[in-house]
């Protein structure tokens, strides 16, 4: 194994971090499944170049510098530091995370009896938390899904009972701060019973430009028969940070999912693993996505819809704008399984590159065994239109207004598909920024 | 009448039509590869030295490389020391028609390929490559008179030697791929073509392929040059005898277009699929690429897949000159367990170059109809422009349809464009022609026809027709 990967990553792997048992502070239930997640991790090695799955995205050359684990910080994390997480406007309830572990102080949780958010370390003994954690499917062939579950330091665990639902969105801040730095590794599970409904934002802030900090997060979602979730995902932070997400929900019958991700500058490397499996019929899914990169950002959106049953929908749209000497990659795969006859899946992939080094490497596949379906996808990419960018300013409009608006534009069919008003104006505004800014360099 | 199950039923387990032997002579290599295989091909073709070593340059790069993984099928077990590695029919240089072997004649009436009435009638310059070497070139001498050449890779080697030199391996190096590898260390013989400067082929060149002889795998090799402002077509078209044990092919293609020069490379491809068990039938695992190295030209692409155990090709461009174009047409057909793995590569290099690719997949049966395809536009492309489009048709619940594309941009002010579709024939539709009087059988047969039009109108005339048959064969017991 040691060939294959990187070799003071390896080090930092087999020295620096304490090994499975030494977690038990976390939850001892937890332990079988972190030694398991360790031999899975042994076994698959870490990405290199040649991975299919990694072909676009050098992980290698994000690992090479030295990291120590996260400390626990949350003494000085104060309530001004959160600012460029919060979002103006917004009512919600906060749950605020400091690499990864929840601060009731800070946060402002419901009180609704019939929905349960905590440290997964303070939900030792739960029969969800036994029952889901590290047990989505796509997540077992996952290298760095793997080296998060034997490590990971601690999550936050959210259940909704049946028919449970909030009057306001949760608004989940991620803060992410170390001295020097640091490998943090987040675990969310959240469980929606049937019938239940909830809408989740979440933001990140980083504190130290200093120090990188590198977040290796998994998010498992799960939604029993008639459950819907709300599940916004806003990646905003600092330049010296760098991201591996992922999210894997799995859908019961009748059950909704529509996920929606922004990624924003400035964090140089951001990697999404996105997975969705439908194990129950009359699903719907839906999975938007933006991502707008400058300077020397790397944006890699990894997205698999796996219809393993019959009637269900699913629908995908992803637009990228790439400023700068930006990279990004799309690959999304669609999969519809033998019995997964009468399935809807499109997909589509729009990209839009602004400078002459920016560039974009996509993979949309389809892989379709059952012949009752339909399925598409699409992929385009190219510039602004000159004609489009004249005719703006023939009208009296400046070149740099044009080209915002233009940009605005383009990404108005997902931020449109926003459903909460001061979330919508909040990534409008932050589009316009950064775009505004890039133009301007 | 019969439902559309049991048409489908004999879709799917309708055999092969072309599957005879022939019976004639063969003079065959000793089984097995090594240096000696090697040295035998190349004395035995009485080839010069440095045709030799590039071949043992081959075999060693060959030696080096492993079996791909990447493909979305279980690869075969090949064992390459159980084949011989080349098989020529003993009688040789004959001068007319009238000299080749009754019985290859025989073959290629049963094919429908009657060579006397191709000659006279369609203006078809046929060189029949039967197994290894070629017996019989027509049309030569009318093409000489323009300064067209057309013939054997090895009378090119012994006639002009200064071009084969010059070109081979140019396109496809020696080293490309393990398969390309192979071909180039043990390639028996195949199809040279040269089109001189300003000068349009006045009629098609066209090939016949055919496998036979036991245990004897095809390792063809295609060279055509197109020079400044020529213009070239080329078809391809083959049919396999039936055999219990795989046949491996392993043919590598390679084309060059100079300055505003075109050339059209059109295939229709139906070797031995295997019976409906998936026992026997051709592993084609071809290398085709051309390079549109000139300003202006133009190289395209059309296939019409519908035989072969396993199909995995991707016919690629590369898009060197400025303003250079490419396109590949596909239609490919998957019954059985029959297995296609194919697509194309465009590289755009150039500036303003433009490139084009609709793919068309049919599967029924168990089959799996992948398409695979890489667009990747370099720095220096600017303006570059694609469009993809790739349908794929289901026949049944049991078959599979794939599509992985790969699109590397690289500069800001090219235009690439994607787009594929999955879907089984709508109901609506063969019930709409039902109800006009059409039955399901020829409603499915009209449907898929329309369905692959796109791709049929690119075939020459000739060809065209040969595909639409084929076609309409492969999928007969519905098409009346």
């Amino acid at each position: 194994m040691t060939s294959d990967i990187n070799k003071s990553f390896y080090d930092f792997i087999s020295n620096g971090m304490p090994g499975p048992e030494q977690q038990t502070d976390v939850n001892n239930a937890i332990l079988p499944a972190r030694k398991a997640a360790f031999s899975r991790f042994r076994s698959l090695g870490l990405p290199t170049l040649k991975t299919e799955e990694w072909r676009y995205t050098n992980i290698q050359r994000y690992l090479k510098d030295a990291f120590t684990l996260a400390e626990e910080e949350q003494s000085t994390v104060t309530a001004e530091q959160l600012k460029g997480a919060s979002i103006p406007k917004l009512d919600s309830y906060t749950a605020v995370l400091v690499n990864g572990r929840l601060q009731p102080a800070l946060s402002q949780l419901p009180a609704d009896g019939k929905i349960t958010i905590s440290k997964i370390s303070d939900a030792a003994g739960n029969a969800q938390l036994q029952a889901w954690f590290d047990k989505h499917p796509h997540l077992q062939k996952q290298p760095f899904a793997a080296l998060n579950a034997a490590f990971f330091a601690d999550g936050l665990f959210i259940e909704a009972g049946v028919n449970a639902s909030l009057d306001k969105p949760l608004h989940i801040i991620h803060v992410y701060t170390a001295a020097a730095n640091a490998f943090i590794q987040p675990h969310h599970l959240v469980v929606l019973h049937k019938s239940a409904t909830l809408e989740i934002i979440e933001t990140a802030v980083g504190l130290n430009e200093a120090a990188i900090a590198f977040v290796n997060s998994v998010t498992e979602v799960v939604l029993e028969e008639n459950a819907e979730l709300w599940h916004y995902n806003v990646q905003s932070t600092i330049k010296n940070s760098r991201h591996i997400y992922h999210t894997s929900a799995l859908q019961k019958a009748d059950s909704r999912y529509h996920h929606f991700n922004f990624t924003l500058p400035a964090a140089e490397l951001t990697r999404n693993n996105l997975s969705v499996a439908l194990t129950g019929s009359n699903t719907e899914t839906n999975l938007h996505g933006l991502f707008l990169a400058t300077e020397q950002q790397h944006v890699d959106n990894h997205t698999f819809v796996d219809h393993q049953v019959a009637h269900c929908n699913s629908n995908e749209l992803y637009k990228g704008v790439l400023l700068d000497n930006a990279k990004g990659v799309f690959t999304g795969k669609i999969m519809v399984h033998q019995d997964a006859q009468k399935t809807n899946a499109f997909q589509q992939n729009n990209n839009l590159l602004m400078s002459e080094k920016a560039n974009i490497n996509s993979q949309p596949q389809l892989e379709i065994y059952a012949d009752d379906v339909k399925c598409s996808h699409g992929f385009t990419v190219g510039r602004f239109s000159e004609e489009a960018l004249f005719y703006l300013r023939s009208r009296g409009i400046g070149e740099e207004a044009a080209k915002t608006l233009m940009v605005n534009a383009f990404a108005f069919d997902i931020t449109d598909q926003v459903h909460i008003p001061a979330l919508q104006e909040f990534l409008s505004d932050k589009i316009r920024r950064y775009v505004t800014g890039a133009i301007n360099n | 009448m019969r439902n559309s199950n049991e048409i489908i039923d004999d879709i799917a387990n309708k055999e092969y039509e072309f599957g005879f032997t022939t019976d004639i002579e063969m003079e065959m290599a000793p089984v097995g590869l090594n240096e000696d295989t090697i040295r035998y091909i190349s004395a035995k073709k009485e080839e010069p030295e440095w045709l030799l070593q590039w071949r043992l340059k081959a075999f060693a790069a060959f030696q080096k490389m492993q079996w791909p993984s990447w493909q979305h099928f279980k690869m075969p077990e090949l064992d390459l020391q159980k084949i011989s590695y080349y098989a020529a029919p003993k009688k040789k240089s004959l001068k007319s028609l009238d000299e080749v072997d009754p019985e290859i004649l025989a073959t290629m009436e049963k094919l429908g390929i009657p060579l006397n009435e191709q000659k006279a009638l369609t203006g078809v310059a046929v060189d029949v490559v039967f197994d290894s070497v070629s017996v019989a070139t027509t049309f030569r001498e009318k093409l000489a008179e323009l300064g067209v050449i057309f013939c054997s890779f090895g009378e090119a080697v012994r006639e002009h030697p200064e071009l084969v030199k010059e070109y081979l391996g140019t396109v496809v190096p020696h080293s490309d791929n393990i398969f390309a590898a192979l071909n180039a260390a043990v390639f028996s013989d195949g199809s040279f073509v040269y089109i001189p400067k300003g000068v349009r082929c006045p009629m098609e060149l066209s090939t016949y392929f055919r496998i036979n002889a036991e245990n004897t795998g095809q390792f063809e090799r295609t060279l055509i040059i197109c020079d400044d402002n020529a213009y070239v077509s080329y078809l391809e078209g083959c049919t396999a005898p039936r055999r219990d044990e795989n046949q491996l092919h392993a043919a590598v293609v390679e084309l060059i277009a100079l300055n505003h020069a075109e050339i059209k490379y059109s295939t229709v491809q139906n070797w031995y699929p295997g019976d409906k068990d998936g026992n026997g039938g051709i592993y084609n695992f071809v290398t085709k690429r051309g390079i549109c190295k000139g300003n202006s030209s133009k190289i395209s692409w059309t296939q019409v897949e519908t035989g072969s155990a396993i199909t995995w090709k991707y016919p690629s461009v590369i898009l060197q000159g400025d303003d250079a174009e490419g396109e590949f047409y596909s239609v490919a057909v998957t019954r059985n367990k029959q297995i296609a793995d194919t697509g194309t590569k465009i590289y755009h290099l150039g500036r303003n170059t433009r490139s084009r690719i609709i793919s068309k997949g049919i599967s029924a049966g168990t089959s799996d109809n992948t398409y695979r395809g890489l667009v990747q536009v370099g720095p220096r492309a600017a303006n570059a422009r694609n469009f993809t489009q790739c349908d794929s048709l289901l026949i049944g619940d049991r078959c599979g349809a794939h599509t992985f594309p790969y699109i590397e941009s690289k500069n800001s002010t090219a235009t690439v464009e994607h787009e594929a579709t999955t879907s089984k024939i709508g109901e609506d539709q063969i019930f709409y022609l039902n109800q006009r009087g059409i039955n399901t059988e020829q409603a499915v047969a009209l449907i898929v026809n329309g369905y692959a039009k796109e791709v049929l109108n690119q075939l020459p005339m000739e060809f065209a027709v040969e595909a639409q048959k084929l076609l309409s064969i492969t999928l007969e017991g519905s098409v009346g």
